[in-house]
C-alpha cells in the first residue's frame, strides 16, 4: 500500500453558537457564557493514500467542507488528531482566497507567494495558468469584475497548474460550461496519471464525481455512513434519507 | 503561554518576506485605481491641516506662537503621527476582517495580518514625517539634532500600535460590537489625548498623571519635543517607563486573546 497522506484520525469538529457576538465576546473574558454545541464532524476516521482520487458525498451540512477546511488547515480540530503530508491546492468555494481588488495577474503572483513558490516559478507557470483559465484580456482586470465563472476557472486553472500534493476540489467545478468541464477531466487525468497526486472531490453530482474518483466516502451528519468503491458510495449516497 | 509567544513569532520569522510583500501589497491597493493615486496619501491630511489651521488660525484667533514656532507648524508636528495612530485604531481594528479570505479560504499565520497592514501604514506614515521636516525647513526652521530621535518615536509608535491592531483585530474578528466601540471612541480619544493642545501646560496634576499614562499622548509629546520643545526622551525616563509599562500590558492582551480565539476566528469570520 502506498503513504498515506491524510490520516483523519477520530476528529470531532464542534461549533460554538452563541446567541449574538455579544455573548461570544464576554465568553472570552467569563466561563459561564452559555453557547450551543453544534457537532459538525463526530468522531472522523479515514485515511488516504498517495495517488488516490476520492469522491465526498454527502448531503448540504453533513460535514464535507467542515473535512475539506481541515486538511487545509483553515480551520482546527476541536478533538483528534489530522496529518497532512504535502502541498494542498485547494479550491474551496468559488472566490477561494482572491483579493477582489487586484487582477487576476496580481491574484496568481499572491496566491503563489501564500502557497510558497517562488517568483520565478509562477513566471514560468503564468502563461499556462492564463491559458487554461481562458480569460484572455481580463487578466488584467480587478477579479471583482469577473463572472462566477471566471473566477472558478482561474482558481482551478492556479490550483491544478502549481503542481500540488493534494487537490482539492470543492463545488467549483458545477459552474463552468461543458467545454471547461471537458478541459478540467483532461487536466485532472493527466495530474493523477503520475500516481503522485492526491484528489479529493466534494460535489452533489455523482455523475462528475464518478468520472473522477475511484473511491467515495459517504457523509451523513457527520458522521461517515460507507466508505468504498465509488459505484457502491453512489448507491449508498442515493438512498440517504434526506 | 509561551507556546503562543513561539508561534506568533515563528509566524514572523518564516514570512517576513510575505509580510513585506503584502504590506506593499495593501499600500498599493489603498491608493490605486484613483486618477491621482498616491498623491492621495497626502492630500487627504493636507486638506484636514488645512481645515484645523482655519479653524484656529482665523476662526478662534488662538494662532499664536508655541515656544517660537507658528501654531501651525506646533500643529502638524503632532496631527500627522496621530494619522497613523487614528488609521490603526480603526483599520488595523478591521485588519482580520478586510483580509477575511485569508483567513477562511486556505492556511494562513493569521498573526501575520495586523502586522503587515500596520507596516503598510507606517510607511505612508514617515513619508508625512519627512514631509513635516520638509515644511518646518521651508518656514526655516531647519534640522536640529533633536530630529534624531524621530526614528525611535517612529518605532515606539509602531510597536505598540502593531500590538494593538493584533488585540482589537482578534476582537473585532468576534463581536462587531467591539469594532463598532472602537470607532465610536477614535474622535473622543482625539480629543483627550492632546493632539490639539498641550498636554504638558495642563495644570490639575492628578490629570496631568493620567494623561503620562496615556500612549498617545506619550507619543505625540515625542514628536513635538523632537520637533519644538528640543527635549530628550532620556531625559524624561519616567514617561518612557509609563509608556513601557503600558505596551507590556498591551503584549500580555495579545497573547491571552490570542491564545483563546486563535482556533475560533476561521468559524466566525
Amino acid at each position: 500500500m502506498s503513504k498515506k497522506v491524510i490520516i483523519f484520525d477520530h476528529v470531532t469538529k464542534t461549533y460554538n453558537l452563541y446567541k449574538n457576538s455579544k455573548q461570544h465576546l464576554l465568553s472570552i473574558f467569563y466561563k459561564k457564557v452559555k453557547c450551543k454545541k453544534k457537532k459538525a464532524l463526530d468522531d472522523v476516521s479515514f485515511e488516504i493514500g498517495q495517488g488516490e482520487s476520492v469522491a465526498l458525498l454527502g448531503r448540504n451540512g453533513a460535514g464535507k467542507s467542515t473535512i475539506l477546511k481541515i486538511i487545509t488547515e483553515v480551520c482546527f480540530p476541536t478533538s483528534g488528531t489530522v496529518l497532512v503530508d504535502g502541498v494542498v491546492g485547494a479550491l474551496l468555494e468559488l472566490n477561494s482566497g482572491f483579493d477582489p481588488e487586484f487582477t487576476g495577474r496580481e491574484n496568481i503572483y499572491l496566491k503563489g507567494n501564500i502557497l510558497g513558490i517562488p517568483k520565478q516559478t509562477i513566471d514560468s507557470l503564468l502563461d499556462d495558468i492564463i491559458d487554461f483559465a481562458d480569460i484572455d484580456e481580463y487578466i488584467d482586470q480587478p477579479v471583482r469584475t469577473y463572472s462566477s465563472g471566471m473566477k472558478a476557472r482561474l482558481g482551478f486553472s492556479i490550483n491544478v497548474n502549481i503542481k500540488p500534493d493534494i487537490l482539492i476540489v470543492d463545488e467549483a467545478l458545477s459552474v463552468g460550461d461543458a467545454d471547461f468541464r471537458k478541459k478540467c477531466n483532461k487536466k485532472v487525468d493527466q495530474i493523477l496519471s503520475d500516481k503522485k497526486t492526491t484528489l479529493l472531490f466534494v460535489t452533489h453530482s455523482t455523475a462528475i464525481a464518478k468520472s473522477f474518483c475511484k473511491r467515495g466516502i459517504v457523509l451523513k451528519k457527520g458522521s461517515i455512513v460507507f466508505d468504498g468503491s465509488i459505484d457502491d458510495a453512489i448507491s449508498s449516497y442515493e438512498q440517504l434519507k434526506p | 503561554m509561551i507556546y503562543v509567544i513561539k508561534e506568533i513569532v515563528r509566524d514572523h520569522i518564516q514570512n517576513k518576506a510575505q509580510i513585506i510583500r503584502l504590506a506593499k501589497a495593501d499600500l498599493f491597493k489603498t491608493y490605486r485605481g484613483a486618477a491621482l493615486g498616491w498623491a492621495w496619501a497626502v492630500i487627504k491630511p493636507c486638506v484636514t491641516i488645512a481645515a484645523y489651521w482655519f479653524a484656529f488660525s482665523v476662526g478662534l484667533r488662538k494662532g499664536s506662537e508655541v515656544a517660537g514656532y507658528p501654531f501651525i507648524l506646533w500643529l502638524i508636528a503632532g496631527i500627522i503621527p496621530w494619522f497613523y495612530m487614528s488609521e490603526m485604531l480603526t483599520q488595523g481594528t478591521d485588519s482580520l476582517r478586510r483580509y477575511s479570505y485569508l483567513v477562511t479560504k486556505m492556511k494562513f499565520p493569521i498573526s501575520t495580518i495586523p502586522t503587515f497592514v500596520s507596516l503598510s501604514k507606517m510607511f505612508i506614515n514617515s513619508i508625512m514625517i519627512l514631509i513635516v521636516i520638509i515644511i518646518f525647513w521651508i518656514s526655516g526652521f531647519p534640522p536640529t539634532i533633536y530630529y534624531l530621535q524621530i526614528p525611535f518615536y517612529l518605532l515606539l509608535d509602531l510597536i505598540f500600535f502593531t500590538l494593538w491592531a493584533q488585540f482589537s483585530s482578534l476582537l473585532a474578528a468576534v463581536s462587531k460590537d467591539f469594532a463598532n466601540l472602537v470607532k465610536s471612541f477614535v474622535t473622543a480619544i482625539f480629543w483627550f489625548s492632546g493632539v490639539l493642545w498641550d498636554a504638558k501646560s495642563i495644570k490639575i496634576s492628578w490629570l496631568k498623571k493620567l494623561l503620562y499614562l496615556n500612549p498617545i499622548t506619550f507619543l505625540i509629546n515625542g514628536f513635538r519635543d523632537s520637533f519644538i520643545n528640543k527635549v530628550w526622551f532620556f531625559d524624561q525616563l519616567n514617561l518612557l517607563k509609563y509608556f513601557s509599562i503600558i505596551t507590556l500590558f498591551m503584549f500580555v492582551l495579545v497573547i491571552v486573546s490570542y491564545k483563546k480565539l486563535r482556533r475560533d476566528i476561521p468559524d466566525v469570520l
